[in-house]
This record gives C-alpha cells, sequence and structure tokens, in this order.
C-alpha cells in the first residue's frame, strides 16, 4: 500500500493543494471585484467546512458548535490585532493555537458523548459561548463587537503585482490559509491518523479491540477539527468586525449545511458545500429578480432553500453531491 | 397450506435462499433443517414479512403474503417466533403476551383472555412470573414467553425458529412437547426450523433439509431421519 | 428574602413549562428513537398560527386549541414526509457506519428547524407580534399583600401535573402506550406482534407536537414572536430531558422544574447573560456525574 508512506502522501497533498491553487487563482483572476470577495468567503467557509469533513465526516463526530469554535478564534486574533497591534500575518495563525485550545476543552466532554447528547451539547455550547462576549463587554465590545480587516496590500506587493482591488486583496489573504489547509487535511485523511478516526466512526468497539484508545483519539480530532475552525473564524472575522452578529448560530448550522450538502465525507465535498453556501443566495436573488418579493421574504428565502436541500440530500443521498456510493479511496 | 415457489432471498450479493419451493401441509408439523448459513432463519423471516425475496411466491390458504408488511402478515393468521431475540426485556411476562394481542383487542377480548388463561395453564412457570420483567427470566421461560406471545392471537401458521438454542435438553423436550400437543390440540400448522436435526425430526411429520440457500430433501420426517447418507453428508452425524 | 421567594415561585411556573418541552422530546425520543431538534420550531410555528388567528379577529381559546391541533398534525407530517422515508432507506455505504447512522436523522431535524423558521420568516416576519398568556400575570392579593405567583402560574402548573398523570396512564395502561413502548424497545418484536409500527411513531410524534406547541404558547412574551423566539426553549428543554433522563417521563418532569429554578435563581441573583453559562454546566455536570439522569435507567441507546 504504496499510498499510506508518508512520503507518497506527502506528494499527493502536493499536488492536490497546488493544483487547487492554480485553478482557484484563475477563476479569481478572471471575476469582478464582487465575485473575488464572494471567492475569499468561499475560501474561508471551506476551512470552516474542512473542519466538519474532518470531526463529522470521517471520524463520525456530530458537532453544531462550529460556529462557536469560529468565534474563538476570531475573537482571540482580532483582541492580538488590536490590544497587541499585532500584524495578521501573526495573529491569524494564532487563531490554530486558540481554537485548537477550545477544541481541546471541548473534546474532553464530547469525547464521552454520542449522537443526540453530543449534537445538544454541541448545541448549547455554541449558544453559550457567544454569550460570553456579552457577559464580559469590556474585554469582547458586546453586541457592537472588534472592528479589524484585511487592511491593505504591502509595498512591495504592490510594486511587484500592482494593486489589486479591495475584495482581491481579502482573496490573497485568504488563499494561503485555504492551501495550507487543504494540504493539512488531505494529509491527515491520507494517513494513518485518518485510517483509525474512520475505523472509530464505522466501528467504534471492533476499532477499541485492536487496540485503539477510542477517547483520546476523540478528543485529538476535536482538538485539531477547532485548530481548523478557528483559522477560519479569524479570516471571518477579518471581514470587518468580530461580534456576536458575525457568529450566530445559525453559522454552525450553515457550515453542516455546506458540509452535507457538498460531501461530508471529502475534500472536494467540503469546496462543493462552501461554494454553494456562498453563491446559493446570490443564486436564488437572480432567479427570483424579476419576482419582485418583498424584503422579508427575500431575507428569508435563502434559508429556506438550504433547508429544504438540507432535508432532501439527507433523505435521498446523505452523502452529498461528491458522496456518491462507490468505493472512494479516502471516505 | 402454505405454498412457497421459487424463493429467492439475498444480502446484497449474498444468495441466502436460491429459488426455495416446498409445501407444508395444514396441522402438520414441518421441519427446515441444515447446517449452520443453511438459509433456514432467513426462510422463515422472508415468509413473516421482515425480509424482502427478490423473486418468488409464498401463498398461505391462497393468500399472497408478498409485498406485505409483517405486522399485516401476523393479522393473516401468521405467527413468527424468532430466534434469539423474541421478548422485550423491559416489559413483564404479562405485557409481553398482552403484546401479541393488541392487534385483535377490540374484537376479541373475551377469546385473548381465554387464549392467555391455556397459555399460562401449559406453561405454568409464566403464570408465577407473570409481573416480572422479562429480561430476568431463564432461558427456557423467555422461550416459552416468546411462543405465548406467538399464540396468544391463536395463529393458524407458526414459524418458531430454533427454539432450542442454548436450551438444556430438558427444557427443550418441555417445550417441543407442547408444541406437538397444541398442534394435535388445535390443528395449529407448524414451521419448525431447528439445528438440533435428531430432535425436530423426532417431532416433525415432515422434513425439509436445506443446504446453501437450496432444497436437498423433501420428505416424511421418519425417512429422513433413516437416511444415514443424507444425515452425514449434510447434517455431520 | 422577597427575592427568593419570587424566584422559587418563579422557577416554579417556568419549569413547569420547561417540563412540558422536555416531556415532548421524551416522548418522540421514547416513541421513534430520536431527539426532535425541530421541536419547538413546531411550537414557534403553531404560536405563529394562534397569533395570526387572534389578529383575524378569533377568539383566544379557539386560537390556543388551534394551535396544539396544528402543533399535533405538524408533528405528523414531519413524521410522514421525513422521518418515515429516513428510516426505510436502503442501506448505503454512509448508513452502515454506526455513528452516521443515530448523526442522520439529527442533521434531519435540524433541517426542519432551519426550514420551519425560515417558512416562518418568510410568511409572518414583517409584523411585530405576540403572543398572549391566557391568563393574569399579575399575583393574587391575598390579605392585602401581593403574592408572587398569579393565576398563570397556577394554570401552568396544573396542565403540567395533568399532562403528566395523563401521559403516565397512557403509557403504563392502556393499549396504544404499550405498543408505544414495544416498538421503541423493539421494532421487530412489536412487527411480529402484529403492532402498526409506523402508525405508533406518528402518533408519538402527534402528542409530543401537541404538548411542545402547548409550551411554546405559553412561552411565547406577550410582543415578542419571532422565529427565533423559542430556541432558548430548545436547549432548555434539552438539558432538562438529560438531566431526569432521557427516556423517562417524571423525569423529564423533574429536570423541568430544576431547570426552571436554576434559570430563575440566574435572573435574580446574577444577569441574564449568565443563562446560557449556566445551562452548560449543568448539561455538562449531569452528562459527567450521572449521564443516564436522575431516573433513567439502564438503555443500550446511550451515550
Amino acid at each position: 500500500m504504496s499510498s499510506s508512506r508518508p512520503k507518497s502522501i506527502v506528494r499527493k497533498s502536493s499536488i492536490r493543494t497546488a493544483l487547487f491553487g492554480l485553478l482557484i487563482f484563475l477563476a479569481a483572476r478572471s471575476f469582478e471585484p464582487y465575485n473575488q470577495g464572494q471567492l475569499a468567503v468561499t475560501l474561508i467557509l471551506f476551512i470552516g467546512i474542512l473542519s466538519i469533513v474532518i470531526l463529522t465526516g470521517i471520524s463520525g463526530q456530530i458537532s453544531l458548535g462550529q460556529g462557536a469554535l469560529m468565534a474563538v478564534g476570531g475573537y482571540s486574533t482580532a483582541l492580538m490585532i488590536i490590544n497587541l497591534e499585532m500584524s495578521l500575518w501573526i495573529a491569524v495563525p494564532l487563531a490554530i493555537v486558540s481554537g485548537g485550545l477550545a477544541g481541546l476543552i471541548l473534546g474532553t466532554v464530547a469525547a464521552r458523548l454520542s449522537g443526540p447528547y453530543l449534537a445538544g451539547t454541541t448545541l448549547v455550547v455554541a449558544l453559550a459561548i457567544p454569550s460570553i462576549a456579552n457577559r464580559f463587554g469590556s474585554v469582547f465590545k458586546g453586541d457592537e463587537g472588534l472592528q479589524v480587516d484585511v487592511g491593505y496590500p504591502p509595498e512591495w506587493f504592490v510594486n511587484t503585482f500592482g494593486d489589486p482591488s479591495y475584495e482581491m486583496w481579502q482573496f490573497y489573504v485568504a488563499l494561503p490559509f485555504a492551501l495550507i489547509s487543504l494540504f493539512f487535511a488531505s494529509n491527515l485523511l491520507l494517513s494513518r491518523s485518518g485510517r483509525v478516526w474512520r475505523s472509530i466512526r464505522d466501528h467504534e468497539i471492533a476499532s477499541a479491540l485492536t487496540g485503539v484508545k477510542v477517547s483520546r483519539q476523540k478528543v485529538f480530532v476535536f482538538t485539531i477539527s477547532a485548530a481548523f475552525a478557528g483559522l477560519a473564524g479569524a479570516l471571518y472575522g477579518l471581514r470587518g468586525s468580530v461580534g456576536p452578529s458575525t457568529y450566530p448560530t445559525s453559522l454552525s448550522l450553515m457550515l453542516l449545511t455546506g458540509a452535507i450538502l457538498g460531501g461530508i465525507r471529502s475534500i472536494a465535498g467540503a469546496f462543493i458545500g462552501s461554494v454553494l453556501v456562498v453563491f446559493l443566495p446570490d443564486w436564488i436573488d437572480y432567479a427570483v429578480h424579476s419576482f419582485e418579493l418583498s424584503e422579508q421574504v427575500s431575507n428569508y428565502l435563502p434559508a429556506l432553500v438550504g433547508g429544504i436541500l438540507l432535508i432532501l440530500t439527507v433523505v435521498i443521498n446523505p452523502a452529498g453531491v461528491a458522496g456518491g456510493n462507490h468505493l472512494h479511496k479516502h471516505k | 397450506m402454505l405454498e412457497v415457489t421459487d424463493l429467492t432471498t439475498s444480502y446484497g450479493s449474498v444468495i441466502a435462499l436460491n429459488s426455495v419451493s416446498m409445501k407444508v401441509k395444514e396441522s402438520k408439523i414441518t421441519t427446515v433443517i441444515g447446517a449452520n448459513g443453511a438459509g433456514k432463519s432467513t426462510l422463515l423471516r422472508t415468509i413473516s414479512g421482515l425480509e424482502k425475496p427478490s423473486s418468488g411466491s409464498i401463498t398461505w390458504n391462497g393468500q399472497s403474503l408478498l409485498h406485505r408488511r409483517p405486522e399485516e402478515i401476523v393479522r393473516v393468521g401468521v405467527a413468527h417466533v424468532p430466534e434469539g431475540h423474541a421478548v422485550i426485556s423491559a416489559l413483564t411476562v404479562e405485557e409481553n403476551i398482552l403484546m401479541g394481542s393488541l392487534f385483535r383487542r377490540r374484537t376479541h377480548k373475551r377469546d385473548i383472555a381465554l387464549a392467555t388463561e391455556e397459555l399460562y395453564t401449559l406453561f405454568p412457570r409464566l403464570l408465577e412470573r407473570r409481573k416480572q420483567l422479562a429480561g430476568t427470566l431463564s432461558g427456557g421461560e423467555r422461550q416459552m414467553l416468546a411462543i405465548s406471545r406467538a399464540l396468544v392471537s391463536r395463529p393458524s401458521l407458526l414459524l418458531l425458529d430454533e427454539p432450542s438454542l442454548g436450551l438444556a435438553p430438558l427444557v427443550v423436550e418441555q417445550i417441543i412437547d407442547s408444541i406437538k400437543i397444541l398442534s394435535e390440540k388445535t390443528g395449529l400448522t407448524v414451521l419448525l426450523v431447528e439445528q438440533n436435526a435428531n430432535t425436530a425430526l423426532g417431532v416433525a411429520d415432515h422434513g425439509v433439509l436445506l443446504s446453501l440457500g437450496k432444497v436437498v430433501a423433501d420428505r416424511p420426517a421418519h425417512e429422513l431421519k433413516a437416511d444415514a447418507n443424507l444425515r452425514a453428508a449434510y447434517l455431520g452425524y | 428574602m422577597d427575592t427568593l421567594i419570587a424566584a422559587l415561585f418563579t422557577g416554579t411556573s417556568r419549569g413547569a413549562i420547561y417540563a412540558l418541552v422536555a416531556m415532548g422530546l421524551v416522548l418522540v425520543w421514547r416513541g421513534a428513537g430520536i431527539v426532535n431538534f425541530a421541536q419547538m420550531g413546531q411550537a414557534m410555528f403553531s404560536t405563529y398560527i394562534a397569533s395570526t388567528l387572534i389578529m383575524n379577529g378569533y377568539s383566544y381559546w379557539l386560537a390556543f386549541f388551534v394551535a396544539i391541533a396544528a402543533g399535533a398534525l405538524l408533528g405528523v407530517f414531519l413524521d410522514l414526509v421525513v422521518m418515515r422515508p429516513l428510516s426505510n432507506k436502503k442501506q448505503t455505504e454512509l448508513l452502515s457506519s454506526q455513528s452516521m447512522r443515530s448523526a442522520v436523522p439529527v442533521i434531519a431535524s435540524l433541517g426542519i428547524l432551519g426550514v420551519l423558521q425560515a417558512l416562518a420568516g418568510v410568511i409572518w416576519a414583517a409584523e411585530e407580534r405576540g403572543f398572549q398568556a391566557p391568563f393574569a400575570q399579575e399575583g393574587y392579593t391575598i390579605a392585602g399583600r401581593v403574592m408572587p405567583f398569579t393565576s398563570f402560574d397556577l394554570f401552568v402548573v396544573t396542565v403540567v401535573a395533568i399532562t403528566l398523570i395523563l401521559t403516565v396512564i397512557f403509557f403504563k395502561k392502556t393499549g396504544v402506550g404499550l405498543a408505544m413502548r414495544a416498538s421503541a424497545l423493539d421494532q421487530e418484536v412489536a412487527k411480529l406482534s402484529g403492532i402498526r409500527t409506523n402508525g405508533v411513531r406518528a402518533l408519538s410524534w402527534a402528542i409530543s407536537g401537541a404538548a411542545s406547541s402547548l409550551a411554546g404558547l405559553l412561552l411565547t412574551p406577550t410582543s415578542n414572536l419571532s422565529p427565533y423566539t423559542l430556541d432558548l426553549a430548545l436547549i432548555i428543554g434539552f438539558t432538562a430531558a438529560v438531566v431526569g433522563g432521557l427516556d423517562s417521563l417524571p423525569g423529564s418532569v423533574i429536570g423541568g422544574f430544576i431547570l426552571g429554578f436554576v434559570i430563575s435563581f440566574v435572573n435574580y441573583y446574577m444577569t441574564p447573560e449568565d443563562i446560557y453559562l449556566a445551562i452548560l454546566a449543568v448539561l455538562i455536570f449531569v452528562l459527567v456525574v450521572r449521564p443516564r439522569g436522575i431516573l433513567g435507567g439502564k438503555d443500550t441507546r446511550r451515550v
């Protein structure tokens, strides 16, 4: 099984990452600014949905609190940028640590739970963490939140590559992190860890009998998945502000919806999901353009369509668009 | 009469029943024997509606049992006592028996009371323990309870799957004897699946030998019992 | 001292409503084997229906009972349209995995919640509306002093007590109740006993839908109904059910009152913001110390 050797895993992941980076870069270049901005958000949510693919798709643990973990990353980064005057290029990667830590704490509780107990507990967490922001309003600036953004490209960049639009700069900021996430996710899925997690997902008892320390692995997955979420949250906050309204409880559901629709078991699925989540509202807007709908309807329409698609996907083909029923190399 | 024609049931790519045909005569005890994996349980599960066949037909007294839900097949008079778990441990003995009669409660209240009494007479140990949770019963008592649950609805066809599994020979004898007495008294048709071919052939009128999903022999029980070659080849003794 | 008494009474009255929510969750858990995260979404939807009826001039109590009936019907509808196809699904590779099999119904119920909230938004969000409590919210005046409990509180506690007694009798003493218990414990044996498990499951969805709609009507503040009003009630109800034991109806009532008291005390002695953290603390405490809940039995479908 040469595919399990570390060197070939790294090679595979590098090729995937490079290809993806090239294709998405070309796509962004050909878009107009609005869609460039959308593509940037797509990359950010891609990272977030990867956290769900790793946690739920590969290791079978269902969490409704990924949005809250994004908030942890977002707040910690924003605080570092504002209070410690760090550059975003240092503060954002540090969100990986803060997110991971939160995931570690959450994981130690969550690892003993499964099914509805796990879902319910993470849901409560998802509602509890944002309330901390309001509780300690002096630090977190309550409802108003903290103002951060991606700033402007440095001089050397402008001199070499020209002056990008603001949205294109958002894309450029998100891209390296998305590529790193893709690389690591691909490695994880192809590695021995990935296999262990899949065995826990499919036959926990049998897996334990082969010597797998199930609880420890579950905590581990939670931590890693939260690290991804934290990173996504930091980038998400850089769109303008970090506050409770940036990370509503519906964010977790949105990530989960994207993961399911796209295909919860694969990286490709995560990307398809992020595209759907970001662009579907635009497409719906375009489709009903001629109908002259009231504001309330158009506000809620994307959520309605998303929810219906989620139910249909779960009932008809739970593996999602990328899933399919054939044997994939990594599932 | 139960008529099974060219019945084929598969689990994915595994063919468990391969074009099985047989006739089960009314008021007689027919036993289906064979090695592990021969398809015996699958046969009963297909008849009772728990498994869907891919082809073939099943008729009971002229009525087709195909494409019917298990709970509807029960109402036609076919009761199935599956192997292993056939009682609900968290319910009491009383409740388990009552469960089997719920579907006719509105129309046959008195008959149900009568049937329940008869079953308590047949299995006095159940009467003793009737308020106890089924999970606290011994293996033999649980089997008696499972059979009672099936019989309280006064079926005309009883599908019995490996009643002897895990039970002491004496208990098995007791249970099988009760079934025989019941069949003679009430004309109950019994389709009995058994690992223990000797015991089964001792009490049955007719025997069907299955091997790897196919019918290998279909003869009166005493003939099967006497055929040493067949026994050696398929049953290992 | 006055604060303490007020907190106790508020806790009792709110606790009773949370008990209803928890009971609804337990009913579907016992009857259909899933935790219905959409439950309070159904309640919100029914409350909107009641509110609409009142705004169009119908009598209060008519709207009240129509809402409860709508809740029951909506529950059956969801069972038929989403849950039944889900449980009939053929084996696929994804569903052969244990954890995915239990995750899929959870995700489905979340999808239902999302659809119900969005649908309510599309239909009704434009206007400000609320739902009045059925009884006065002022305290009784006894011997010249205003008591901290109101006729509303009395109504709520009575309703919950009656509901609890009725459901316990239903499950223990009736044939349909036995059929429900049997179907939830072992669907195959139930079917072989002639029990129409599909119908029984739909019934548990109906009863749960009615109970949670009642809770929703009682919880919704007089002036502020939105698609998200009852989200908090869901996690409170969930926590209450876990505290009491997810498969125990009396347990859910106990859990409801415990949560009622905890939240009431947090409201009176700390800040309302702390409620979420308090709920989380209670939940984690129970899951660590006694995962099966106060009255929960040893169940194989456990944590």
